[in-house]
């Protein structure tokens, strides 16, 4: 693929997320989600790299990564409304969504509660000698948590073939990160490891690709884990559920972060995008949603008797 | 059959295990080179090497994690945990992960590992030495295994490091120094197996792990007055070998429940209550630890647990309260 084509695919897929999450909360009871709207450009980033046998783990706002890592749509929509037809028959939700067949090996609710199990997994590839690099995606609220540290460590000292992706989107609910973390920079934390870090502007997806793509070579060359920090913004509350912490202005501030409206522009200004081309990426990404609404409406609930298989 | 240590009928089953299956990896504390806490992992790292018995830092949260993930991605990895009182620390990713993975995921993960933990009082104080099976029995998509014998022991972990889910095998500190018969012959004990270990016409004795032990002492005291008791192993907490137990309530009428966890919220307030509920006229009691933590002090450690005597007097007034009625 031409740079400029893959360029309008990573724009396509943010417009993907973007509209889906819309068509997510257009449903008649859209649940308890953590939507990605800001975030978009780190899922899409992360998933443009991955190959489909690495293993990707994420934290409880997976919308965005489940659906750029491969989860069809429609599925996807049934997964998060608690309907049968998603890939985990409703059980899962947004917070445990999973479905290996295409590399998402599982969200998980509890913070920092994926880092050792993803640890696990990459043991795992090392073990095997698959090959493969896991990454694992935790939000800035994780760093606080034991979890990180002990994972690192034994990350580094097994040389794991592992990637840590700290979704920073400066807030853990309502605390910033400055009020709850000691650290300067979150990046510090990988430094008594001696975990290679770095921190990347997570609103440019080219900058998250680029990253990402330095850190899987290294790592799948043999180097041992890295740590990467996605600097981005959080366009609206923390959940479906919270209450804004934050004043208005400054969510408003934020709209100049947008990671799909600033991509959007710069390709333009880059002349590999235009009206037409992004007509075109608009209705196609609507007829994709419009299909995956469909879809749900049409799938049936789970079967009540369904819910002791598999216990 | 052969007369193995406890502690050797594991190292058995873990060599037996690990030569049949490449995938399983373990990994714990001090079990390297140094032959584990209780010297249960004695000549694996010679050999199996070290990428196959890996040393751990003094961290169970990432240990169980590992072992969960590594499970999920296609190994079968068994965790030693020193104390079961430090499983709390590792609980998060056994119970909010391993046990629910298969579920959760529709059937397209599933987390084979084992983790032994070993529970029991015997000097260590309030957070090196309590029994919490029945917190684990609490979860659901854990197997709960809790083996007394030496041969349990070699027959239970062959069967733990087959399983299809994650399974707690709690041992105990005072079986490990314990000798008992072992088949020479590959054996496996499944789960959901208890077994009868003496039998009895007046009530049944329900107990596991070393309190099977104990209620066998006390079942000898009652013989000297006539009283018969029926002596069941549990052997395995979750599944519960409801059978076994039932046919023998039937006979005897009187069950008592044995543990060395605390008898409020025990493995007996559950299994007492059920087979009540199967048996008709069943008369049931418990005796458990006092609600106390366990105390370092060997006097203070002994005044909150059951022993032989309590349980013959336990047994004694079951029994006879039924009578008198």
């Amino acid at each position: 693929m031409t740079e400029s084509k893959e360029q309008l695919r990573r724009l396509r897929e943010m417009l993907r997320l973007r509209s889906f999450e819309a068509a997510l909360l257009r449903q008649p009871k859209p649940g308890f989600q953590l939507l990605s709207r800001g975030e978009e450009a780190v899922a899409v980033g992360i998933c443009s790299v991955m190959g489909i046998s690495d293993p990707l783990l994420c934290s409880g706002r997976s919308i965005g990564i489940a659906l750029a890592r491969g989860v069809p749509a429609g599925g996807l929509l049934a997964e998060l409304v608690g309907k049968d037809g998603g890939p985990n028959r409703g059980r899962a939700g947004r917070a445990h969504v999973s479905m290996p067949a295409v590399g998402l090996w599982g969200a998980h609710g509890v913070v920092a509660g994926n880092l050792s199990v993803a640890a696990g997994v990459a043991l795992a590839q090392q073990q095997l000698g698959t090959g493969a690099v896991t990454a694992i995606v935790f939000g800035d609220g994780a760093c606080g948590a034991g979890a990180l540290h002990e994972t690192m460590n034994v990350a580094a000292l097994w040389k794991l073939p592992l990637l840590l992706v700290c979704d920073n989107n400066g807030y853990a609910v309502s605390t910033a990160v400055g009020d709850g973390l000691a650290a300067r920079e979150l990046t510090d934390y990988a430094q008594p490891f001696r975990i290679p870090a770095a921190s990347v502007d997570g609103t440019d997806v080219d900058a998250v690709v680029g990253a990402m793509r330095e850190a899987v070579d290294a790592i799948r060359a043999g180097a041992g884990p890295r740590f990467l920090e996605m600097r981005c913004v959080r366009m609206g509350p923390h959940s479906t559920a919270t209450r804004e912490a934050r004043p208005a202005a400054e969510v408003e501030r934020l709209r100049e972060f947008d990671p799909l409206y600033k991509y959007e522009q710069g390709l333009r200004a880059g002349g590999v995008l235009d009206d037409a081309a992004w007509g075109v990426i608009q209705a196609e990404v609507a007829a994709e949603i419009a299909a995956a609404e469909a879809i749900v409406e049409a799938a049936p609930w789970p079967d009540p008797e369904a819910a002791v298989l598999d216990v | 059959m052969s007369r193995l240590f406890f502690r050797e009928a594991i190292a058995r089953a873990i060599a037996e295990e690990m030569a049949r299956d490449p995938t399983i990896v373990l990994l714990g504390q001090d079990i390297a080179e140094h032959g584990g806490s209780y010297a249960e992992t004695r000549g694996l790292f010679a050999r199996f090497g070290a990428r196959r018995v890996r040393n751990t830092p003094v961290a169970e949260a990432v240990t169980v994690g590992l072992a969960a993930g590594a499970a999920a991605a296609g190994l079968r990895p068994l965790a030693f945990i020193t104390y079961i009182d430090f499983l709390m620390i590792g609980l998060d990713p056994l119970v909010n992960y391993a046990a629910k993975l298969k579920y959760k995921s529709a059937g397209q993960l599933t987390a084979p590992m084992v983790v032994k933990a070993t529970a029991g009082a015997k000097g260590q104080g309030p957070t090196h030495a309590q029994s919490l099976d029945s917190w684990l029995m609490n979860v659901p998509g854990l197997t709960v295994l809790a083996p007394s014998t030496s041969g349990d022991a070699y027959g239970l972990l062959k069967t733990a490091l087959r399983a299809p889910g994650p399974v707690v095998y709690i041992d105990h500190k005072r079986l490990f120094p314990l000798g008992g018969e072992v088949p020479d012959a590959e054996t496996l004990i499944p789960a959901g197996s208890a077994a009868v270990r003496r039998e009895g016409r007046h009530l049944t004795l329900v107990a596991h792990s070393y309190m099977s032990v104990v209620a066998g002492e006390a079942a000898r005291l009652l013989a000297k007055e006539g009283i018969e008791a029926e002596l069941i192993d549990l052997r395995s907490l979750w599944p519960v070998d409801w059978a076994t137990l039932e046919a023998s309530a039937r006979k005897t009428g009187h069950a008592l429940f044995v543990e060395e966890g605390q008898e409020a919220c025990g493995v007996g307030s559950e299994l007492a209550f059920v087979l009540g509920e199967r048996v008709p006229g069943l008369r049931v009691a418990r005796l458990g630890a006092r609600r106390l933590p366990v105390s370092a002090s060997p006097v203070l450690e002994a005044h909150a647990l059951p022993d032989a005597p309590r349980i013959a007097g336990a047994a004694r007034r079951l029994v006879q309260a039924a009578k008198a009625s």
